[in-house]
């Protein structure tokens, strides 16, 4: 069954009089358990098609219906929970949070989850050990490097449990060694949990991990492959 | 999203640019400080006021007399201080103890001294009631007869024939030592107005305390006594014979003279009511006067002082809520630059799960924290100041340095209340100057942060 699907998701943006089409009509239905990647090339529409299956910004039309529920209907403040309880987010910047430390950023969304802070403790060690960065769990962002960040980041969108997770080019700024060390660590955590993996890039090899490949050329998908040779 | 992570959360942020936060914090030191410090002078001058006030007569006090006759005024429409109209004010919510007076006034020795006193008959019971104080002695109780308790100026009224010097030589103010009359005899001569004469010797048995200026002048006795006093002085009196005239003329007079002439007896020179507090003072006050009795007090003062104190508070307040409002743009002017400059991280909240509500309550506890420590640092500030004040200023309002005894009048008094306000106004001005702000944060895009940012 999917748990996710893109119902002919058209999006367009206006900017001054000019209408810039990022997605005209995808349609595509995501397995759960599946490991998914995007590629395609800059401005194809990857990050705003990723944006819309999260439910963080609406399509113009088309539906996106998530475990049975049309997010793409739902106000800000419900979209909020689902993506507390069941999402989770890798971004190609990291985007950790300067002030905290390693652990704090990767408790902080059972922080927002009104989680209790022994729970929040207990949690975020163990992933922080999962992701072999257990001695680093008292720095902040800048005293870390890239790939370390990440993650962090990785972690941080663990912790929750999630259902489903959404990562735009996790791996777009960092070395090739690094790369295929925290894909190899996303592919496990996410096969041992049984969870969803949607990932976008336009690194050959890092989509050579996926279980499909969806080839995006201006706003549309126009070719997809069964993967899994890293498997 | 826990109370706690909240604020610690907000704690954290406040801190990560503690420049700025101490300089928006001092801001909110300085408007606190100047509110307080400007309303603790008003207190100060209203606590001053009623301070010297009390010193005049107590605040709990309220003199009642009957308004005056005139002829042709209607039976009944003039207040009588009768046992019936003492028994209805002593009924009156607020009143606790009600005492008739009646006053007689004679010439009167004291061994070797001339002099005259006023004569004041009361409930001797209820005189602690009423707030009066022996500085030597007693005061009066149920069983006193001839006993009485001088005022602490009473002795001034005497003066000694053989001795050449003038009592009323203004030069020099004869000033006795009360003392001189404890435990000593008074005799005091009335006369009625068939010009017989009797001496009665009364027994001082003590001396009321100078606290209270109204009562220094006066002699107390118990009203049973006075009242055989007044029978005896109003034997034979003109005045009765034409009143007695006035109501046999008067067609419509419904009483007739016998009776009139009862009830001008049982009259009372005035009563005094002791009542719980000032406001019940003012209150019963006011009630006394419109239902129709002369009542006077000196806590009915206090209104016109009170209503200048709020003038001069509000000015003052005013002035210092300007510096508050400055320093309520700073917070807000802080929190639009930190949200500015956490664009992206507000975003990420967003993303990873914060709700609408979080964020905004994370901002307002930013900018409410600021006022908190602005109000609670402000409050040390204006202590500080208070007490400079009130030392160097004190010689401005107690000229010529202070009696022995009486205690320093305060230019600025910092009350309980003010405290309390003073943090919650200041907690108050925070959230309202995070409402702008924190609306600005909950609006951001978190797309469109995250593509820029
Ligand atoms: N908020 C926006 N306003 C206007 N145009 C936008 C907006 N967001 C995206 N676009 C446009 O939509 C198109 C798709 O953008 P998108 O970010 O999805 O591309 P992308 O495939 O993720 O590219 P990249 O690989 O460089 O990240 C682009 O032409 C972009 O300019
Ligand atoms: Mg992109």
């Amino acid at each position: 069954m999917a748990i996710l699907e893109l119902k002919n998701i058209v999006k367009k943006y206006r900017i001054g009089n000019e209408i810039i089409t990022a997605l005209d009509g995808v349609d595509l239905a995501v397995e759960a358990g599946e490991f998914i990647v995007i590629l395609g090339t800059s401005g194809c529409g990857k990050t705003t098609l990723l944006n819309i299956a999260a439910g963080l910004e609406k399509p113009t039309r088309g539906e996106v219906v998530f475990r049975g529920v049309t997010i793409s209907k739902l106000k800000e403040k419900k979209t909020v929970m689902f993506r507390r309880k069941q999402m989770g987010f890798i971004f190609q910047s990291y985007n950790l949070l300067p002030a905290l430390t390693a652990q704090e950023n990767v408790a902080l969304p059972l922080v927002f989850d009104g989680v209790k802070p022994r729970e929040r403790v207990l949690r975020s060690v163990k992933m922080l050990k999962q992701v072999g960065l257990m001695e680093r769990r008292e720095h902040k962002p800048s005293q870390m490097s890239g790939g370390q960040q990440q993650r962090v980041s990785i972690a941080r969108a663990l912790i929750n449990n999630p259902r489903i997770i959404f990562a735009d080019e996790p791996t777009g700024n960092l070395d090739t060694r690094t790369t295929l060390d925290i894909m190899g660590q996303l592919q496990r955590a996410v096969k041992e949990n049984g969870q969803t993996l949607v990932m976008v890039t336009h690194d050959q090899e890092v989509a050579e991990f996926a279980d499909r490949i969806i080839y995006m050329v201006d706003g549309r998908i126009v070719e997809e492959k069964q993967g899994g040779t890293h498997l | 999203m826990k109370n706690y992570d909240l604020l610690l959360l907000a704690n954290k942020n406040l801190w990560r640019r503690k420049g700025r936060t101490v300089l928006t914090v001092l801001g909110v030191i300085i408007g606190t400080a100047s509110i307080v410090v400007m309303l603790s002078l008003g207190i100060g001058l209203v606590e001053s006021q009623k301070k010297q006030m009390s010193q005049w007569g107590s605040l709990n006090i309220i003199r009642v007399q009957q308004s005056w006759d005139f002829p042709g005024q209607e039976d009944g429409q003039q207040k009588r201080l009768t046992d019936e109209a003492i028994a209805e004010i002593r009924e009156i919510e607020g009143v606790t103890a009600v005492s008739p007076a009646i006053e007689v006034g004679g010439e009167a020795s004291f061994g070797k001294k001339m002099g005259h006193i006023m004569l004041v008959g009361l409930e001797p019971a209820l005189m602690e009631q009423l707030e009066f104080s022996v500085s030597h002695g007693r005061l009066l109780n149920q069983d006193d007869r001839f006993n009485v308790v001088a005022g602490s100026q009473v002795i001034n009224n005497f003066w000694d024939p053989r001795q050449r010097s003038n009592p009323w030589n203004w030069e020099e103010p004869p000033q006795g030592d009360s003392l001189e009359l404890l435990n000593k005899r008074i005799s005091l001569s009335l006369y009625n107005n068939k010009q017989q004469k009797r001496i009665y010797s009364l027994n001082v048995v003590g001396i009321l305390s100078e606290k209270t200026m109204e009562h220094s002048w006066y002699v107390y006795a118990p009203i049973s006594e006075l009242k055989k006093m007044r029978e005896f002085t109003n034997q034979g009196r003109q005045e009765e014979v034409y009143f007695q005239e006035y109501m046999e003329k008067d067609p419509g007079g419904r009483s007739s003279s016998s009776s009139a002439r009862a009830k001008k007896e049982e009259q009372y020179s005035f009563a005094l009511v002791r009542t719980n507090d000032v406001a019940d003072t003012r209150r019963i006050s006011r009630q006394l006067r419109d239902s129709g009795y002369n009542a006077y007090s000196i806590a009915d003062n206090l209104e016109g002082i009170e209503e200048a104190a709020r003038r001069f508070q509000a000015i003052l307040g005013g002035i210092g809520a300007i510096t508050l409002l400055v320093a309520a743009i700073g917070i807000t002017n802080t929190m639009v630059m930190s949200i500015y400059e956490r664009t992206r991280e507000i975003a990420i909240m967003k993303v990873i799960g914060a709700s609408f509500r979080e964020i905004r309550w994370l901002f307002l506890t930013e900018s409410s924290l600021i006022g908190l420590l602005g109000g609670f640092f402000g409050l040390g500030l204006s202590f500080a100041l208070s007490s400079l004040l009130n030392h160097y200023g004190s010689s401005f309002v107690n000229p010529g340095g202070m009696m022995p005894g009486q205690e320093a009048i305060q230019i600025s008094v910092i009350p309980l209340w003010l405290v309390g306000f003073a943090l919650l106004f200041s907690i108050g001005i925070g959230l309202i100057a995070g409402i702008y702000p924190a609306n600005r944060a909950i609006n951001l895009d978190p797309i469109t942060a995250m593509r820029h940012g």
